[in-house]
């Protein structure tokens, strides 16, 4: 297969984001795969028994499929702005100025790098939630909609690369971008669905939730996983591929007018 | 790649301003193919704001700048193409090894399986041994000789480099030299800013002074230095000097020697008519030709005294 020529540089800096992650496994995948695992334990397993959702779902089979998309969208998003923000100090971002690669290439390339990085922590969180799952009910959790699934972890990994790519950018210290992480991102995922179902909430919190774009990533991925959840698949899918293109866009905008200058 | 020029830079009209801040101020010149071209002027005088502009890393206020034909701003990746860019500071790259980015670095450029060229480079730049290790295990000189290699991965056409030597032992810096000499033969254009104007004198064709945004003067290195500067002739006489001797020329005296300091068009032989010297009474004649810094130096004066005025 011929590649052509204009690929190249994109292709070069996929690989090199891939690279990056790989040099510092145990900060990047590992550490990840550890706190999920705690939160499986804690509560699927400990408290999962003493809940019980309407329709019958167990509360660890609940828990997992938004366990597995915060990882995507967290890491997603952690690692295109810490490619960015250590660029920022290393000088590496001139790099990326100075060579021939447009501004779409370099969106494509650190998108699909914490994209990357993303599926890798969400399937192995998935992984070890079937492996929670076999040990208390004694049988494999199977997807209900196994495309659906990836297209949802797809859009949300690809839709938070891009949102880290503009917060990055943006940041003028890393106590932007760190404030942005605490401040926005932990509170949108955290009430976002991961822990609760809506149908347990006031209607003004119910009301308040569906606000949060995050709701319906969220419930993409547990109604591809568990063939039920707490807003319409069509709904979900129209917002996540909505909330894309605005990421999307954005950030083009953000490299285009970017200064590429080190801090 | 098919050239729309074969000038390599030509700058134009060429404005950046910071804010209120006029760092460059309508600055014209350009390159001939092959040469190599010294900017040079003191701190903040505008060289790094000129080829921030020329790469991209800042957007021209007013003004152009042309690689081969191709303006950065419009055609970016077609003059990025023809362009290696050294910059004044280390680039870090806290994750990988020299080799490693320097593979990164041929992709960026579209060239895939670069060995020979990275090899070619790490042998010519020292850092064959050190290719395994990372950037911050490398000494300072080592890290400007990265960015040097790799700025040359994709065999550009034009190399801009700026400051290059700063910072970098007297050993390593004539190698440089040597290695700048080497590229040019090979047909490869070059522009450099630099503080060192002994470096300038002894690698630039030409040269163009800045300060304070303008350019002051563009020309042949040598024809500047001799319509900038005196020489200055020492002549030594058998015993005492002429106690008559004068000259509007004559710096200054002692018991058997006289010092003049004379314009570049004023011959030897003209002088010593001129103080009618005893040729047989005179036992040596020392020339000192003025150099690139006086050249400089006078420039900046005559630019500070018209913008007194």
């Amino acid at each position: 297969m011929t590649i052509s020529p204009y690929a190249k540089p994109f292709l070069t800096l996929y690989y090199r984001e891939i690279q990056r992650f790989l040099k510092v496994v145990v900060q990047t995948i590992l550490a990840p795969i550890v706190s999920s695992s705690l939160y499986l334990l804690i509560f699927g397993v400990s408290l999962g028994d003493k809940i019980t959702l309407s329709d019958g779902t167990s509360y660890l089979a609940f828990l997992i499929p938004g366990l597995v998309m915060m990882s995507v969208l967290n890491n997603a998003y952690q690692n295109s702005s810490s490619s960015i923000i250590s660029g920022k100090f290393g000088g590496d971002l001139e790099d990326w100025r100075i060579v021939p690669l447009s501004a779409k290439g370099i969106l494509w390339a650190l998108s699909l790098g914490g994209l990357t990085r993303g599926l890798i922590v969400g399937a192995i969180t998935l992984a070890v939630g079937e492996i929670f799952f076999y040990i208390v009910q004694g049988q494999v959790m199977l997807p209900a909609h196994p495309g659906l699934l990836l297209l949802f972890l797809i859009i949300g990994g690809l839709s938070f690369s891009m949102f880290g790519i503009s917060i990055a950018f943006w940041a003028k210290t890393f106590d932007h971008a760190s404030g942005v992480g605490s401040f926005v991102i932990v509170p949108l995922i955290y009430l976002g669905g991961v822990f609760f179902s809506l149908e347990g909430l006031h209607p003004f919190w119910q009301g308040i939730s569906k606000v949060n774009p995050l709701l319906y990533f969220i419930n993409g991925v547990r109604y591809a996983t568990l063939g039920t959840s707490d807003v319409s698949p069509a709904s979900a899918f129209i917002v996540s591929m909505f909330s894309m293109v605005i990421f999307y866009f954005v950030a083009l905008r953000v490299l285009k007018k970017a200064q590429y200058t080190r801090w | 790649m098919e050239l729309k020029s074969t000038t390599p830079l030509k700058i134009s009209s060429l404005v950046k301003k910071y804010g209120s801040f006029t760092a460059v101020n309508n600055v014209d010149f350009e390159m001939k193919p092959g040469e190599v071209f010294g900017l040079l002027g003191p701190n903040g005088a505008g060289k790094t704001s000129i080829i921030s502009c020329i790469v991209t890393l800042q957007e021209p206020t007013q003004g152009q700048c042309q690689i081969f034909g191709y303006d950065p701003q419009k055609e970016p990746l077609n003059s990025k193409m023809l362009t290696g860019y050294v910059p004044q500071e280390i680039i870090n790259h806290g994750y990988f090894s020299v080799e490693e980015i320097l593979i990164f670095h041929s992709g960026y450029f579209r060239v895939w399986y670069n060995k020979e060229r990275i090899h070619y480079l790490l042998h010519r730049l020292g850092l064959f041994e050190h290719r395994h290790k990372k950037v911050k295990a490398l000494s300072g000189g080592m890290k400007r000789r990265l960015l040097i290699a790799k700025a040359l991965v994709h065999d550009p056409k034009l190399l801009l480099l700026d400051e290059p030597t700063a910072g970098v032992d007297i050993e390593l810096r004539a190698s440089l030299w040597d290695f700048v000499r080497e590229l040019q033969k090979d047909g490869m254009s070059v522009l450099l800013t630099t503080h060192y104007l002994e470096e300038a004198e002894e690698l630039c064709q030409r040269v163009g002074v800045i300060n304070a945004g303008k350019l002051l003067k563009v020309g042949p290195t040598r024809e500047l230095i001799e319509t900038m500067t005196k020489r200055k002739v020492i002549l030594k006489f058998k015993g005492e000097c002429n106690p008559q001797l004068n000259s509007e020329f004559l710096l200054h005296k002692n018991e058997n020697e006289a010092h003049f300091l004379i314009p570049q068009e004023l011959g030897i032989g003209e002088l010593l008519l001129s103080i009618a010297c005893d040729i047989s009474r005179l036992m040596d004649i020392r020339i000192t030709e003025g150099s690139l810094e006086e050249a400089f130096v006078r420039i900046l004066d005559n630019s500070r005294k018209e913008a007194s005025l």
